[in-house]
């Protein structure tokens, strides 16, 4: 039966050889490309190039506090995060201090971290409106996280207490 | 072409009086001269209807980016969780309803074990890539494995390290 | 000045014919073995390549991949020989760019098999039962086919200063002079070619193409932060401090992993980085 069906596919193959002898001939084929405009993501807009080909891109002013300073400040809380996030589960016992520590770098950080998604993924130019929405919003959701946290940390069990109670639950 | 052009020239020339240069470039396309002002509204009008190439879409599946992709998901999700349930801290529990750590936690305790499951394995792998990654970024961050070759020796590492972290974190 | 060059190789030729007389007995032994028809013709490897096509003369026609077909035996060993393959025997209105053929000027870079790279230094695959799918270079304007607009690229270039700025003339009234070492901390950032390879593998720079730098400005900034005759290297720092032009880079090392010449743009930024911190 096999062998009946293979040597059938190959008496095709066979057959259709004139036709793959004529298709060594140059031969196009178009297909409709599936990335088309209106799905893509993030669209950037209609090109817009300000001044002419020879002006550079213009310079922003020098801003540290939005530079090296903040890259710096990012680096310290994350490398101080390595340690509180081990440090407060080993120690077994819940210390306010190092509760508190990792509260406040919890908190720091994952606001650098959801600013750098509003910077990255909404660009001024674009999307002024939207970024200008999402950077106020940002701002009012580590506000009220923060209030949240500190009430977890002094009426409640603390944030180390609450993590282990709710892994071990 | 040529022959045309050649035909065209000599039509030309018999047209006219044999006085003038003999050597006039003659072309079959017409061209005009315009500003250097218009100029540019003609390419910046161009400009706006360029299609953007595609990217996401077509470029190579590589733990380069698949691994930076992943640490900024992984991080997403733990704040995200994190700033949920502290927001509804302060937000729901002035409606009288019991936000305490004490009662979540023992409503999410007396829920199915495969539910728990579903929710911890996920959360306990995005920790481990996001501290193991984190880890790795402050190595490069000091200059160090900075080198093609190290950014997959220490992308391959922090995948194992993040499989077997999170493996301990589910057995405690 | 063809015609000036014509004789002269005739005449090489001729001397090496008289001086190596074993050559002429080789070269007449492998006619005859050719007349015998010894040597068969290589069967033909079909090969499809699938290519970005947009025209701005149908600008309402959505972009489309168009699909050739090749023999590989007949073509040459580069994506880009197939590239003018397919432009000359095939289809001339497919439209890209290129120039030495040789990865040097990086007029070729373009999006194939999904990583950017050089058509040019790009072996074809011959494995024909995929297809090589060749796209511009990611995410940036589509001028037409596989030319994007790189404007912005080199007005971002532009704006670093891209040459040596010096506050006094040099001390010995002539040049400036550097040690064998300062000459080092050089290399691996002057061979850059900004072929923009690097820049549009960044998925930041796909993003922020307007305000980020990318990869390949920003090497070429720190290739001038580095250079020990330079001294404006605190105007250079002040000019990369914000959150925009330099802090998007978020280490994701697409750019190393892409740079058809094997540079470093990460690693180099990595060291701005360290730089503006230091002060130094």
């Amino acid at each position: 039966m096999a062998s009946t069906l293979r040597s059938s596919a190959a008496r095709r193959i066979l057959a259709a050889k004139p036709t793959s002898a004529i298709r060594l001939l140059p031969q196009t084929r178009i297909a409709a490309f599936h990335a088309s405009q209106r799905h893509q993501i993030l669209p950037p807009g209609p090109q817009v190039v300000h001044g002419t080909v020879n002006d550079p891109v213009p310079v922003p002013t020098p801003n540290a506090a939005h530079g090296s300073y903040h890259w710096a400040f990012e680096r310290i809380i994350a490398l101080g995060m390595i340690p509180l996030t081990v440090a407060p589960f080993a120690a077994g016992t819940a210390n306010p201090a190092l509760d508190a520590a990792l509260g406040t770098a919890l908190v720091l950080h994952s606001h650098i971290g959801f600013d750098a998604c509003v910077t990255d993924y909404f660009p001024k130019r674009q999307y002024a409106k939207t970024r200008t929405f999402m950077i106020w919003l940002l701002r009012a959701s580590t506000i009220t996280a923060a209030v949240g946290l500190f009430s977890i940390q002094t009426n409640d069990v603390g944030l180390t207490e609450a993590i282990k109670k709710f892994w071990k639950a | 072409m040529l022959s045309t052009r050649v035909f065209s020239r000599g039509l030309l020339r018999s047209a006219r009086p044999r006085s003038t240069a003999f050597f006039t470039p003659r072309r079959m396309i017409t061209t005009e001269s315009i500003p250097a002002s218009s100029a540019d509204s003609i390419l910046a009008a161009q400009r706006l209807i360029r299609p953007v190439s595609p990217h996401l879409t077509i470029y190579q599946p590589q733990l380069t980016w698949y691994l930076s992709m992943t640490t900024r998901i992984t991080g997403v999700a733990l704040s995200g969780t994190f700033y949920l349930y502290a927001i509804g801290y302060v937000l729901v529990s002035p409606f009288g309803v019991d936000m305490s750590v004490a009662n979540v936690s023992k409503k999410w305790g007396e829920l199915n074990g495969a539910v728990k499951a579903a929710v911890k394995v996920p959360l306990g792998a995005c920790f481990s890539f996001h501290f193991w990654n984190g880890v790795r970024h402050l190595v490069w961050d000091t200059g160090r494995e900075l080198t093609v070759r190290g950014v997959y020796r220490t992308g391959y590492g922090v995948l194992g390290l993040t499989a077997l972290s999170t493996l301990g974190l589910l057995v405690i | 000045m063809a015609s000036l060059r014509q004789p002269t190789i005739r005449l090489l030729a001729s001397s090496t014919i008289r001086r190596a007389s074993p050559t002429v007995i080789n070269s007449t032994r492998c006619l005859a073995t050719l007349a015998e028809g010894e040597i068969k013709k290589k069967e033909p490897l079909i090969k499809k390549f699938s290519i970005y096509r947009w025209s701005p003369d149908e600008p309402t026609k959505k972009p489309q991949m168009q699909e050739y077909t090749l023999d590989l035996n007949e073509t040459g060993p580069m994506v880009l020989d197939a590239l003018i393959k397919i432009k000359n025997e095939m289809d001339p209105t497919l439209t890209f760019r290129r120039s030495c053929r040789e990865g040097i000027c990086g007029s070729c870079a373009m999006n194939i098999e999904g990583t950017n790279t050089l058509a040019c230094l790009s072996r074809i695959n011959r494995d024909a039962s995929s297809t090589t799918r060749i796209y511009p270079l990611p995410h940036m304007y589509v001028v037409k086919d596989l030319v994007p607009d790189l404007t912005n690229f080199y007005k971002q270039y532009k704006s670093i200063k891209p040459y040596l700025q010096s506050k006094e003339p040099a001390p010995n009234g002539k040049e400036f002079l550097q040690s064998k070492e300062d000459r080092k901390k050089l290399d691996g950032l002057y061979e850059c070619i900004l072929c923009a390879c690097c820049s549009t593998s960044c998925p930041s720079y796909w993003w922020n193409q307007e305000e980020y730098l990318g990869p390949a400005v920003l090497m070429q900034a720190y290739r001038w932060l580095a250079d020990s005759r330079d001294q404006m290297s605190g105007q250079r720092r002040d000019m990369l401090d914000n959150s925009m032009s330099l802090y998007r880079c978020h280490t994701i090392m697409n750019c190393a992993r892409t740079c058809p010449k094997g540079l470093n743009p990460g690693l180099a930024i990595a060291k701005i980085k360290m730089l503006m911190v230091k002060g130094a």
